[in-house]
């Protein structure tokens, strides 16, 4: 196995192991709402009835899929 | 609404919430009475069943082969392939479950939802391109790559068995109970049903017609819970903001829905519930097998990307539903019975959020939908459990590797009738016993042994198979265990007072444990076989990113 095919792929496996790891700590940051840490993820935003528990939410779900998308793009540029 | 009313529903969304899981027998006991036959469910229904066996009749003409067969001629591009992997895994149990969920305690029952989706990224981070460019038919192939092929397989093969076997029994009991609710009928002619389209479906048409029933069934839930979405929003003005304000009118506990804390206060459950359902279903086998039906390693992580924004936008959608079933269920008496009731139970919810911004027609068409959606599950999940048996005990132990093409193909159509059978007799046989922990058991076993076994099989250079063999024992072993010590066995089953583990999902417990035996016994290992093993990883790694030029570049 050469130096290059080596340094290549040990690139990619830190690559998926640092967006897996981003990941799952913003998934398990998802139990702060049940913590008095979050407890002020539980107020309303503005005059609104949304909390900062449902934006939380809707932001994870977006923000993986961005992630997705970022990892993606960059093993996409790897690649080329 | 008491704490044991709460505790049934959070059991009765938890087997819901998988693929191939549906109403758990228990969860069910304590609804207020049934749907009438419901004529427009049915019609609907039998439109969708006419045409998939079209589709099935169209694909068998293409499945002549094992190839064909596992995976679809690996011809699926991963668009397809996504929408196929979203509409096996966004079962009746996540549209009804979740919905029931949160139509019982709001905010909470996002908590499954979140668990659901954050599967998805790390199926792609870590597994799409890899998986795919190792394995021919099943996730087992990956891992026999570098490690001792045949106790291996064995081993990752009765844990394959143990996870379809137990969803099979949730599923058929749940099909049967849904199916009573929904359209009518009697359980055993819905057990005989499901079954008999699902031997039609997979028997004949193998990958193919599964993936393309998949693909209808998962348009027809995301064009379903769409429309109910904008409906409810319509209502309220488009005002996402004023939904949330009737829905906190309407529910008993008030504001309180709108954050967490009203059905869990424990964030040591929280954890518990976010371990089991990620990595449970990032092992499972026949999401795993999916993987192989597309052409190359760019289509599989393109599949895995596409079933998260589907799966991303059905959950998003499910935000929408979940409240507008507080909003506009919680107070309206045509959804209750005589003794205040919610007729069908909790679990009913999303149906009556359809029927109440939509009437009869939109009742129908998610009513069949549901049904719809248990069939493409119970197929995917017979095909997985045929390939188990045909492929990699058959082909792969028995035969080394080298069967008899066609005698490889007609025992896999064997196994697939073999695995419908039994499904219809556990159905039967399972239908008045309490059956969540059954459904509990496939998401803890799929972590504490699928899981481990790949991750470590792709990414450290020191697994060996005594390692892998000594951990998926314990992980298998403790999962049962703590299972059975836990509330759903130890107390609801066995009736005691209090359980000997507190928490239902122990794989946050059962995982570590089993990765901590994997890679103590690997280093532990001084034999020929382990360092066989260890060598092998160089290679496999390179292959794993490179495709099949791997090893050219590793020799270049």
């Amino acid at each position: 196995m050469t130096d290059s095919s080596v340094a290549a792929v040990h690139k990619k496996t830190r690559l998926r192991l640092l967006f897996t790891a981003v990941h799952l700590v913003l998934y398990f940051s998802f139990t702060l709402n049940w913590t008095g840490w979050g407890s002020g993820l539980s107020s309303r935003l503005g005059s609104s009835e949304i909390t900062g528990s449902l934006l939380m939410f809707v932001l994870l779900v977006l923000i993986f899929i961005s992630l997705e998308t970022l990892f993606m793009v960059l093993s996409r540029w790897g690649r080329s | 609404m008491n704490l044991s009313t709460l505790g049934r529903q959070l059991s009765a969304a938890m087997v819901l919430l998988f693929p191939g899981l549906g109403f758990a027998a228990g969860a069910l006991d304590d609804v207020g009475g049934e749907q009438a036959l419901n004529p427009t469910a049915i019609g609907m229904f039998l439109l969708f069943v006419a045409f998939t066996l079209y589709v099935t009749w169209w694909a068998s003409k293409a499945t002549t082969s094992s190839s064909t067969f596992y995976n679809a001629g690996g011809q699926i591009s991963g668009a397809q392939n996504g929408m196929a992997i979203a509409g096996d895994f966004m079962s009746a149990a996540s549209f009804l479950g979740i919905t029931g969920l949160m139509y019982a305690g709001g905010f909470d029952g996002l908590i499954l939802s979140l668990g659901a989706f954050g599967a998805w990224p790390v199926l792609m981070f870590l597994f799409a391109r890899r998986v795919r460019n190792l394995g021919s038919f099943t996730f087992i192939d990956v891992i026999s790559r570098r490690l001792d092929r045949e106790p291996i397989r064995l081993v990752t093969a009765f844990s394959t068995i143990v996870i379809v076997i137990m969803y099979l029994i949730a599923q058929m009991v749940g099909a049967g109970k849904l199916i009573q609710l929904l359209f009518g009928l009697p359980y055993v002619v819905a057990l005989l049903l499901v079954s008999g389209l699902v031997l039609a479906y997979v028997a004949f048409g193998g990958m193919l017609a599964t993936t393309w029933v998949q693909i209808i069934k998962a348009g027809l839930l995301l064009f379903g819970v769409t429309l109910i979405a904008i409906l409810l929003l319509a209502d309220s003005g488009f005002s996402f903001s004023s939904l949330l304000g009737k829905a906190v009118d309407a529910h008993p506990k008030g504001e309180a829905i709108l954050g967490a804390g009203v059905i869990f206060d424990d964030p040591v459950q929280i954890l518990t519930i976010q371990v089991s359902m990620l990595f449970g279903t990032v092992g499972l086998p026949h999401i795993l097998m999916r993987l192989f039906t597309v052409p190359d390693m760019r289509q599989a992580k393109l599949s895995a990307y596409y079933a998260s924004l589907f799966i991303g936008y059905f959950y998003i959608a499910l935000l929408v539903l979940g409240f507008g079933s507080i909003a506009y269920v919680a107070g309206a008496p045509e959804f209750f019975d005589a003794g205040g009731r919610l007729i069908g139970g909790s679990n009913m919810a999303a149906i009556h959020v359809a029927t109440a911004v939509g009437g009869d027609i939109l009742t129908g068409f998610m009513s069949a939908v549901c049904f719809a959606t248990i069939l493409a599950v119970v197929a995917g999940l017979t095909l997985s459990g045929a390939a188990a048996i045909s492929h990699d005990v058959y082909a792969e132990v028995l035969k080394k590797g080298k069967p008899e093409p066609k005698t490889e193909l007609r025992l896999t159509r064997a196994s697939v009738l073999l695995i419908g059978l039994t499904a219809v007799l556990l159905g039967i046989a399972f239908e008045e016993e309490n059956i969540a922990f059954i459904a509990t058991i496939p998401m803890v076993v799929s972590a504490s042994v699928t899981f481990p076994i790949l991750f470590l099989s792709l990414f450290w250079s020191g697994f060996t198979t005594r390692g892998a063999i000594a951990g998926a024992v314990v992980g298998l072993v403790s999962s049962v265990v703590l299972i059975v010590l836990g509330p759903q066995v130890w107390v609801s089953v066995l009736g005691h007072a209090e359980a000997l583990f507190p928490y239902d999902y122990p794989a946050l417990f059962t995982m570590p444990a089993s990765v901590l035996v994997m890679i103590w016994m690997s280093k532990a290992d001084r034999s020929a076989r382990g360092v066989t093993d260890r060598n092998n990883y160089a290679e496999l790694l390179v292959e794993s990113e490179f495709g099949e030029a791997g090893p050219e570049v590793a020799r270049a």
